[in-house]
């Protein structure tokens, strides 16, 4: 604390000898100066190293004059104001990130789906065929889920047999063919 | 943009290699179905699939329906497979691939009807015509959803 208290007392002892504080200040450091010996030493002190930069200091010749120097750090800040900020760029690269796997997820979805979706059947197949005097009538039945291919004949076709002839011949079983 | 190359690469060769998969057999089940008014035929015959029944009630006269065959059977892609339904019907099926079928009945040693169909569950084929003066035969053909159906109950032999 106390230390802070000299360095606020340095400042304020260096601020009065550049003639930067107001006059109820510049008073007070007066005072302090003629009452405080630590104070009258430090500005003693002070005094004798501005006086001692102010008489030794080395000229530096600058190439530019000083109106083209601060007009170039001048265009400087414009340029910056004026350049994209660069705010956005991570963002971009964030998206970027995550849309790359993303799409790729969602191509392999869309094979995985074309892949297992069975395909979709056309409604409507025509018969190719008849046997001799024989006509077909094709109709479907949506709602039943069911397409009927009717033949008609002359004749009745007598596919089965009659229940009292019935042979083994047919009857249930379960047939694999590779 | 690399992670995505290989997701897409990942993603082809998985379904060149899914999709041969789905070519698979068809598992197939195959009715005789009489159509009758006559109801003597009901101790004789059992009735048919009242679910198959009831889609023949929606577009035929018959009162009854009675199943004379019930075979199943498992066809491979490009394959042939003959069904015996009864002494004169003989159907030969073959598996062209995606739902498709050649199906060729043949009765009496003659071809009565050729054609080429979609076979997608549970959707019915029925072929048909009249068998006597005062009943009819059907055929029905239906493809067996591996993965929907039971499979106890599609193979079993009723």
């Amino acid at each position: 604390m106390k230390d802070r208290l000299e360095l606020n007392l340095e400042l304020e002892l260096q601020a009065w000898l550049d003639g930067e504080l107001s006059a109820p200040k510049a008073r007070r450091i007066d005072q302090k100066i003629a009452g405080d010996e630590e104070a009258s030493r430090l500005i003693n002190e002070l005094q004798a190293i501005k006086s001692a930069l102010a008489g030794n200091e080395m000229p530096r010749n600058v190439p530019e004059t000083r109106a083209f120097y601060w007009s170039k750090i001048e265009r400087q800040i414009q340029r910056q104001a004026d350049s994209p900020r660069p705010v956005q760029a991570p963002r971009q690269t964030v998206w970027r990130r995550w849309l790359a796997p993303l799409a790729g997820f969602a191509a392999l979805a869309c094979l995985l789906l074309l892949a297992v979706k069975p395909h979709a059947p056309s409604a409507f197949d025509e018969i190719s065929s008849t046997g001799e005097g024989l006509e077909a009538v094709t109709f479907h039945d949506q709602s039943a889920g069911m397409t009927v291919v009717w033949l008609t004949d002359t004749a009745p076709a007598r596919l089965i047999e009659s229940p009292d002839v019935q042979t083994p011949a047919a009857g249930n079983s379960e047939v694999e063919v590779e | 943009m690399r992670q995505f190359l290989n997701l897409l690469l990942a993603g082809i060769a998985f379904s060149a290699t899914a999709l041969p998969a789905r070519a698979g057999d068809l598992k197939l089940e195959a009715r005789l179905i009489r159509g009758a008014n006559d109801d003597k035929e009901t101790a004789k015959y059992k009735p048919a699939d009242p679910e198959l029944s009831a889609k023949l009630n929606r577009a035929f006269k018959w009162k009854n329906y009675y199943e004379i065959t019930n075979k199943t059977a498992g066809i491979a892609l490009n394959q042939n497979c003959e069904l015996k339904m009864s002494d004169a019907c003989t159907i030969r099926v073959k598996y062209t691939g995606a739902s498709r079928v050649e199906v060729n009945c043949t009765g009496h040693g003659k071809e009565i009807c050729k054609g080429a169909y979609t076979l997608a569950p549970p959707q019915w084929l029925v072929l048909g015509g009249n068998d006597t003066a005062d009943t009819a035969w059907f055929i029905g053909l239906r493809a067996i959803d591996n993965k929907a159906a039971d499979p106890k109950k599609a193979m079993s032999k009723n």
